[in-house]
């Protein structure tokens, strides 16, 4: 029990611990130890199996560190990078782990980065709506702070119970509720960022307009941390809504479904968010649950929340979507409006994942994104992969952007063998029929190590020349986050 | 059939604060929701009028806010809402309550079944039910998890008790309060939703029914509630500090004679 506990950097510093970092040169430990303290500075492989990995399978693509640190300040990381220069050592920036592409993976070793210590909430500047925050910050714990002032950070991704605001805008987050709100980058003003060479620099500011010179800010929101480390970050916030209705829509199939995404988007209203879960995504996750519902004869449903600050108009806007759908020939709309009901749909849609790694934990969990209006011709492309390789693709996610997190999910009976040339096969011919569409290979989780190879097969020479080009203008000895996203 | 279903609206536990001042909820209309276990006597009712047909009526007393929670009721189904609304009911205790809701029934409604929840979430008395019950001089059956068999007149009930399930027949009229058990309430449909906002609650005062006036509200009530405090846990945890194996096994050791002493292994 007490070794899986995940020890927590400077509260047992064992000073008995051997360097296992034989790959660095021997001075880099002892230097780091002297910027952070040596308390901060983690060698032992059991407490930095942690730092080995995110949300993708450790086994495909974990890789253990040299050597992980925790700096408490700006100043400290830009000395951490300098060293990492001098000893061209790679450096892996670190949030909370929680991506699903390998972003934070240190899969060439090196010095991982975590900023989980620089945490703070800097400063709440009311006056003009915004925060500055650390970027080690939980992104759930700034929302709930904000919150206490009748304030909104509407950025935030699905996975906010442990995702931080650095993380966030390494990998420009999306989720759920794109269509109204956007994604983290709309809700980031300013960045100081330690540049992949060493110094540290402030990018944009607490304004709303900024068109003078490049927009660094935006080149770096996104970039996975391969053109250097933020650490703190302004972040826009908004008015708090205060009233929400879902709906719960089951169609008969999924083309009923999709057809009524752009209906409800022209009318007038805008929602947070339009879900899409599939026959086979809503039957696995209600059994899951055991839920109620008549689901039976669903071929498709859609989730769409409303919000507002008025409960009156909220509810009219739930009734015109609502009426929508039914136009569309929905089997039903169910409603939602207080909690006990909202969490109970949500649910559903929150359990898809947790409920096919009950079949099969084994999965290529995607995240293709096309024109909102292809889905319906996306739908029948993962039906022909299903039954062409064997395997159940479930799909499901963002309707109202196009963002769906169509998933392989591996037969339990087929050896790994098979699955690692089925899922390569699979993928290969998804993301081409994606390209056919208009779409792209992701929308919101990123490339990182886990589609690279993907993305430089189908991403346009040009646009790849220009990446490399950028990356090696920044990051001349190549040691920030090296071979993510693109070779160079 | 003629089903009617008492439910009361309360405030929303999850965002209840207390007062530290003077112990008693601070309470903001927009908050309030319906008794989360009135949900299982409203699905109730549902399920019996789809198996046998009639008609619900919801009956709630409270500040005028509380058709919000009618409504919500005609949403799930329910045919008609009635509220009574009247300063002279402020601050009724279970039995001023009861008696209210109770000659509301019999003066209004010819009906042949009462179905409410278990218990409220803010009172936590259970007592108003079986009140009801007691007012009308009709049989009445708590704690219902089953309804096994109705053959036109009289029901056959799982009645869950501390030991297991009752098996009791009661005839038509009756009371009954039922658990969680009983059903799993449904989603409330847009159709519904639209029904409810079309319909009309009717709100009734004291001079709608001839209440005894001496018997209504704070007036009325022979209890009254003094002091509402929140109990204070104590407990008295202790610390095993591990940071060596030694520790570790010292540790393991104390946590084992701790569970013997008190024979938990």
């Amino acid at each position: 029990m007490v070794a899986k506990n995940r020890a927590r950097p400077g509260e047992h510093h064992d000073k008995e611990n051997p360097t296992t970092a034989s790959t660095l040169a021997a001075g880099v430990i002892h230097e780091l130890q002297s910027i952070v303290g040596p308390s901060y500075v983690w060698t032992d492989p059991e407490k930095m199996e942690a730092y080995s990995h995110d949300e993708t399978d450790a086994k495909t693509y974990g890789h253990m560190p040299d050597v992980v640190v925790f700096p408490k300040t700006t100043e400290e990381v830009c000395r951490i990078v300098k060293l990492a220069n001098q000893y061209r050592v790679p450096i892996v920036p670190r949030g909370a782990g929680s991506g699903l592409s390998g972003g934070a993976i240190p899969h060439q070793g090196g010095i991982v980065v975590s900023l989980e210590r620089m945490n703070a909430l800097i400063e709440l500047d009311t006056a003009n709506m915004v925060a500055v925050v650390e970027a080690g910050m939980v992104t759930n714990d700034l929302a709930r702070k904000v919150t206490e002032h009748g304030l909104f950070y509407a950025g935030y991704p699905m996975s906010l119970e442990t995702c931080c605001i650095g993380g966030n805008i390494a990998e420009n987050a999306g989720g759920g509720k794109a269509i109204k709100y956007g994604v983290t980058g709309r809700y980031i003003l300013g960045i100081e960022l330690v540049t992949p060479t060493g110094e540290s620099v402030w990018l944009g500011g607490k304004l709303s307009k900024d068109v003078t010179g490049y927009d660094l800010k935006s080149l770096v929101i996104g970039s996975e941390g391969t053109l250097g480390i933020v650490t703190k970050a302004i972040v826009k916030l908004i008015g708090l809504p205060k009233a929400w209705a879902d709906l719960l829509v089951l169609f008969h199939t999924p083309q009923e479904a999709i057809n009524a995404v752009p209906r409800i988007l022209t009318q007038g209203v805008v929602p947070v968010s339009i879900e899409f879960m599939d026959r086979l995504s809503i039957q696995t996750s209600c059994r899951y649950l055991n839920e109620t519902l008549p689901y039976e004869k669903a071929g498709a449903l859609l989730l769409i929340e409303v919000d507002g600050t008025n409960p009156e108009q909220v509810e009219t806007d739930m009734i015109t979507v609502g009426e929508l759908c039914e136009e569309q020939g929905a089997l039903e709309v169910y409603v939602a409006q207080d909690k006990n009901n909202r969490e109970r749909i949500w649910n559903v849609r929150r359990n898809i994942a947790e409920a096919f790694k009950v079949y099969c934990p084994v999965q290529s969990l995607e995240d293709i994104v096309v024109p909102p209006s292809r889905i319906p011709d996306l739908i029948p492309e993962l039906e022909k992969l299903s039954a062409k390789y064997g395997i159940q693709i479930p799909c499901y996610g963002h309707a109202g952007d196009g963002n769906l997190h169509a998933t392989l999910v591996k037969d339990p009976k087929m050896d790994m063998e098979t699955w690692k040339r089925v899922e390569d096969s699979c993928l290969r011919e998804l993301y081409a029929a994606v390209a056919r569409l208009g779409g792209k290979i992701s929308g919101e989780h990123g490339i990182g190590i886990k589609r690279k190879k993907y993305f430089q097969e189908i991403a346009n020479p040009v646009e790849l020349e220009l990446m490399r080009a950028l990356k090696k203008a920044w990051d001349p000895k190549n040691i920030m986050n090296p071979g993510k996203i693109i070779d160079l | 059939m003629h089903i009617v279903v008492p439910i009361k609206q309360v405030p929303d536990t999850a965002k209840v604060k207390l007062d530290p001042e003077t112990g008693t909820m601070i309470r903001s209309e927009t908050d309030a929701v319906m008794n989360p276990l009135d949900l299982y006597a409203v699905e109730t009712a549902i399920r019996l009028k789809e198996q046998y047909g009639g008609k619900i009526t919801v009956l709630s007393m409270g500040p005028s806010s509380a058709h919000r929670t009618l409504k919500e009721a005609l949403a799930m189904g329910c045919d008609e809402g009635v509220l009574l609304s009247d300063k002279a009911f402020a601050g009724a205790d279970t039995w001023a309550t009861s008696y209210a809701l109770s000659t509301a029934i019999r003066e209004s409604v010819p009906y042949d079944l009462i179905i409410t929840g278990e218990r409220a979430t803010d009172g936590d008395t259970g007592q108003v039910g079986p009140g009801i019950a007691a007012w009308l001089n009709i049989p009445v059956a708590t704690y219902v998890a089953r309804i096994e068999n109705f053959d036109g007149t009289r029901f056959t009930l799982a009645r869950l008790t501390e030991e297991g399930y009752e098996r009791l027949s009661v005839p038509l009229p009756c009371l009954l309060t039922v658990v969680k058990e009983i059903a799993i309430p449904r989603l409330p449909t847009l159709k519904g939703i639209k029904r409810a906002r079309a319909s009309e609650i009717s709100i009734r005062g004291k001079d709608a029914f001839p209440f005894r006036d001496e018997y209504l509200g704070l007036r009325g009530s022979p209890t009254r509630v003094v002091k509402i405090e929140t109990p204070q846990v104590s407990r008295k945890g202790e610390v095993l500090v591990i940071k060596t194996e030694e520790d570790l096994e010292k540790a393991a050791e104390e946590f084992v004679r701790f569970l013997e002493e008190r024979a938990l292994i």
